[in-house]
């Protein structure tokens, strides 16, 4: 996927500019899912196309030589690197959402009950409202950014 | 006494617990997982034992809307093919650890062995149809992964496929004749649960009504041929006997266990087990038959063997033919053959298996003709051979002359019941083919011997003491047929082995019709003949003509092997006929083309097709539709969809297709915005761009151009997607139609708002504003956990794949 121009400065810079605005907006509407729109799945589709900005315009080797301060792993090699790591998100994710059904089962209800807490009197936010069905969203956002960031990085390397 | 529910359900469920644990166990123990194992077959032996002197049934809820249960039934059969499965099991699995030394797939090796011995403990104890549907067929597929152990080789895989092919289809026809056995079960109100086969209140507890019920709905031989054809594959009855040679491809510990121990069994156990329900002249006719013609011709096919392993198996194809042939006579002398015979027959036959395990490994050759005068490098090996050889030879007094005489008595008995019941003469051919099977059967039994003695063949190296770990499960099978034998030879004086013939009799009872056989009840025992009978004559006529017949054993196997080879005549001539021609068929490369857009097709056509016709035929009419009212802002949205729909095709490259394709996507995303529904837009807009690139991508490695489209094709592809659209259309339009009563919709809207009172925690209502994402991770959530799933799944599959074609693999 490596272009055979490098990008424009403008597209580097926006790119520089927005991509953190997106991963905010992503955590926000993970947060907020449950009493405004957004949610678990939104957010981490949201949260790739962040990613695949970051991949078109600086490359697939730009995460990990940057940010991670190390080597790439070879191509292809799937065993190591960060497709692994892209898959432990996945896989952590999916047992985060299943955890949070059997955690319910453990409380004496049927599997993947949710329940919600109000906490009262807290400074800044006063009365906040607290759903279990958070976990179970935290478990979809890891699966969907792990399963998407996989193909998106498989199919760029081709 | 009722069985304990723990004791029974751990039977079925240890092994395969087991089996799971085995790749675990295998990394730190190694070779020796073959003692792990044994020592969890040892575990099922016990709770097996523990069973002893119970009796009844033990029911879990399973499917409880359709009334099927995980139900188990102990009683004097289970018990003894449970106690079989576990104890050969334990002799087989040390046996394992001195065979299987430095072979590859340990691991697999005996995670199957294990899982097929719970199957096999299932299908002993199940007394539901479909939970023992279920464990039949699991007994099938742990066959097919144990004789294509070795997956390089050719001979293995046709072996495998040949038996999965023969065995699970084979099983399908049961399986109908089962469900026909629930339908009838289920107007006959003697039964409590259709589908529990054995117990109280079940199908053959009601043996009475089920048979007046069947035959009034003329299922009588339907049901009894169904089921016949599943034992029949199961129990390698010709003309389906061809599977059980070609798996002898399986190491020999598996030959030993699963295909003259164990498995083949289930076929017989099928027939003893529905025996009581079944019993009628038909029955005898068919299984008689069956039983007797495959007793021969699978003991002629041995005689003309030339390695030992199949000679073995050809015989344990004849020898459950005996069973079959024993459970298929009228008599009470007839469950008592059968019976008796799968206890003797596992005896001597699985000790022979495990002899020709040694000789192969300690000679080098499998070879008859390359055989010879082993007994003095093998004499411990000798000496278990003898009395199981001869116990397979039918000589008195070893294990295998009693339930010979038990045939031999049926079937004459049998023969003269029906002909003085006004029935045909030939009837009397019965007994006739009988003894003409048992001299085949003496000759090929006498030659299996005959390796030990006699001169040894110079090309025959030096032959090497087995492992302790082999020849002790040898000696041990060889010990207890010896001790049958010699419980006859006891009874005879009037000591009587009380266990033994307590037990057998409890075996046999479960095969008896529960009123009116001929014979009565009476205990069971066994002994030496003590005045001259016909069936005594019988057996001597078999010996006789064997013993004579035995030095132009080479010339008899000459001819049989003439015979043989007459394409025609070989099921096998068949069975190779029919899979390579159905693979070499342009039937198949029409379909099977390999090409993505033809599986495509067919499948889009067949779910337009399968839609409309359905629509048709419930003949629903088409809703009207208003069109006042409708907002400009839709429409202006809508037309430029259906415009950059139409621009698609008219696109010049890929990269213009998909781009065009996209402003279909993003009008979409502003129809939801306009229809209030921000979630969905949020949604659609942000797939939409993702996809965008991730096409973009992909499309950088296809052409960039069509090229020309040849006008038939275009022309076909058009009409594929018009139906399809059409079907889509015809379906939004009908289920948006539909305005159901009991809306669901009502109860989210009402239950996942914060309840107007509530304390600080609560957990019947979702608590949210968003009934979207109320329904997705809170009343759905387990929906949600399946598609996250799926998501998973998919980048696992996509990993793969890229990772599959940089190795240079193929499909």
């Amino acid at each position: 996927m490596t272009l055979d121009r490098k990008p424009t400065v403008i597209a580097r810079t926006v790119t520089r500019l927005v991509v953190p605005m997106i991963l905010v907006t992503a955590i926000a509407l993970l947060l907020q899912g449950h009493n405004l729109p957004g949610g678990g799945f939104i957010a981490g589709v949201l949260t790739v196309t962040a990613f695949a900005l970051v991949y078109i315009i600086y490359g697939l080797d730009y995460l990990e030589t940057e940010l991670l301060d190390r080597t790439p792993a070879v191509r292809y090699e799937t065993e190591s690197g960060i497709v692994r790591e892209y898959g432990r998100v996945f896989a952590s994710g999916l047992a985060v959402a299943a955890g949070s059904g059997v955690a319910a089962m453990v409380l004496g209800y049927p599997f993947l009950t949710q329940a919600v807490a109000f906490l009262e009197h807290l400074p800044v936010y006063g009365e906040l409202e607290v759903a279990s069905a958070l976990v179970f969203d935290l478990g979809v956002y890891a699966v969907v950014v792990g399963a998407l960031l996989t193909i998106l990085a498989e199919v760029g390397a081709e | 006494m009722q069985p304990d529910r723990f004791v029974v359900l751990a039977v079925v469920t240890l092994p395969f617990l087991g089996a799971a644990l085995t790749p675990l166990v295998h990394r730190v123990l190694g070779e020796r997982t073959a003692y792990f194992a044994a020592a969890v077959a040892a575990g099922s032996l016990a709770l097996v034992g523990s069973l002893f002197g119970t009796y009844g049934t033990v029911v879990v809820p399973w499917i409880p809307n359709y009334g099927v249960s995980l139900a188990f039934y102990v009683d004097g059969l289970a018990l003894l093919i449970g106690t079989l499965a576990s104890g050969v099991g334990v002799l087989v699995f040390i046996y394992s650890g001195g065979y299987m030394h430095g072979e590859p797939g340990q691991a697999k090796y005996y995670a199957t062995l294990l899982a097929f011995m719970g199957s096999m403990l299932g299908v002993a104890f199940a007394a539901d149809l479909i939970a023992l549907f279920v464990f039949w067929e699991l007994t099938s597929v742990s066959s097919f992964l144990l004789i294509g152990h070795y997956q390089n080789a050719a001979a293995s895989r046709y072996a495998a496929r040949k038996s999965m092919l023969i065995t699970v289809a084979g099983g399908l026809f049961m399986l109908v004749g089962f469900l026909l056995l629930a339908v009838v079960a289920a107007g006959v109100p003697e039964v409590d649960s259709a589908f529990r086969l054995a117990g109280e209140g079940s199908i053959i507890a009601a043996a009475e009504p089920m048979v007046e019920s069947m035959r009034t709905q003329g299922l009588f031989v339907p049901v009894l041929l169904l089921v016949g054809v599943g034992a029949a594959t199961k129990s390698a009855q010709v003309p389906f006997h061809i599977w059980l040679p070609n798996a002898m491809e399986a190491p020999t510990p598996v030959s030993a266990f699963l295909h003259s121990a164990t498995m083949v069994k289930a076929g017989v156990y099928l027939v003893g087990r529905v025996r009581p329900l079944l019993l009628t002249d038909e029955w005898t006719l068919v299984f008689g038959v069956l039983g007797l013609v495959t007793m021969t011709v699978t003991a002629i096919l041995a005689v003309a063997a030339s390695d030992i392993k199949e000679l073995l198996a050809y015989s344990t194809a004849s020898h459950l033919g005996l069973i079959v042939a024993g459970y298929g006579m009228t008599e009470y002398l007839g469950a008592e053959t059968g019976g008796f015979h799968i206890l003797n027959h596992a005896l001597f036959k699985a000790a022979l298996f495990l002899v020709a395990g040694i000789v192969a490994h300690e000679a080098g050759t499998r070879a008859i003709d390359e055989l010879g005068g082993l007994a003095n490098d093998l004499p411990i090996t000798a000496a278990v051979t003898a009395v199981a050889a001869l116990g397979m030879a039918g000589l008195p007094p070893f294990n295998g002359f009693y339930s010979k005489e038990f045939l031999f008595h049926a079937v004459y008995e049998t023969a003269g019941h029906f002909v003085s019941h006004g029935g045909s003469p030939l009837w009397w051919l019965l007994p006739v083919v009988a003894v003409f099977g048992s001299v085949f059967t003496f000759l090929y039994s006498i030659r299996f011997l005959m390796l030990f003695f006699g001169d040894k063949p110079d090309a025959l190296g030096e032959v090497h003491a087995p492992p302790l770990a082999m020849t002790l499960p040898a000696v041990v099978l060889g010990g207890l047929a010896l001790v049958v034998g010699l419980g006859g030879v006891a009874g005879t004086v009037g000591v009587h082995f009380t266990p033994l013939e307590s037990f057998v009799g409890s075996v046999i009872e479960s095969s008896v019709a529960a009123t009116g056989e001929e014979g009565g009840h009476h205990g069971f025992s066994y002994y030496l003949p003590t005045e001259v009978t016909p069936w005594l004559v019988m057996s001597t006529v078999t010996i006789g003509v064997g013993a004579v017949t035995y030095p132009f054993f080479d010339r008899i196997r000459d001819g049989v092997r003439a015979v043989r080879s007459v394409d025609f005549l070989r099921p096998n001539w068949y069975y190779d006929g029919a899979t390579e021609g159905l693979d070499r068929s342009s039937a198949i490369d029409l379909v099977q083309t390999g090409h993505l857009r033809t599986y495509a097709l067919a499948l889009s056509l067949a779910l337009a097709g399968l839609a409309l016709s359905a629509y048709a035929a419930a003949g629903v009419a088409l809703p009207t539709i208003a069109y006042a009212g409708l907002e400009p802002a839709l429409v202006v949205v809508l037309g430029v969809a259906v415009i950059g729909a139409l621009a698609v095709t008219a696109a010049p490259s890929h990269v213009s297709g998909v781009l065009t394709l996209s402003i279909l996507g993003f009008m979409v995303a502003i129809f939801y915005i306009l229809g209030s529904a921000p979630d969905l837009a949020l949604t659609q807009l942000v797939v939409e761009t993702l996809v965008l690139v991730i096409f973009l991508l992909v499309l950088d490695k296809l052409p960039a151009f069509y090229g020309t489209i040849d006008r038939v094709r275009a022309a076909r592809d058009a009409v594929v997607a018009g139906a399809v659209g059409l079907t889509v259309a015809v379906t939004v339009l009908l289920s948006t139609a539909g305005t159901p009563d009991d809306v669901v919709a009502q109860y989210f809207v009402e239950n996942s708002g914060v309840p107007a009172e509530h304390g600080p925690t609560f957990v019947d209502g979702g608590g949210g504003g968003n009934i979207v994402n109320v329904i997705l991770v809170d009343f759905r959530a387990f929906d949600t956990l399946g598609e996250i799933s799926v998501v998973a799944m998919a980048a696992l599959s996509v990993s793969t794949l890229v990772a599959m074609r940089e190795r240079g693999e193929h499909q």
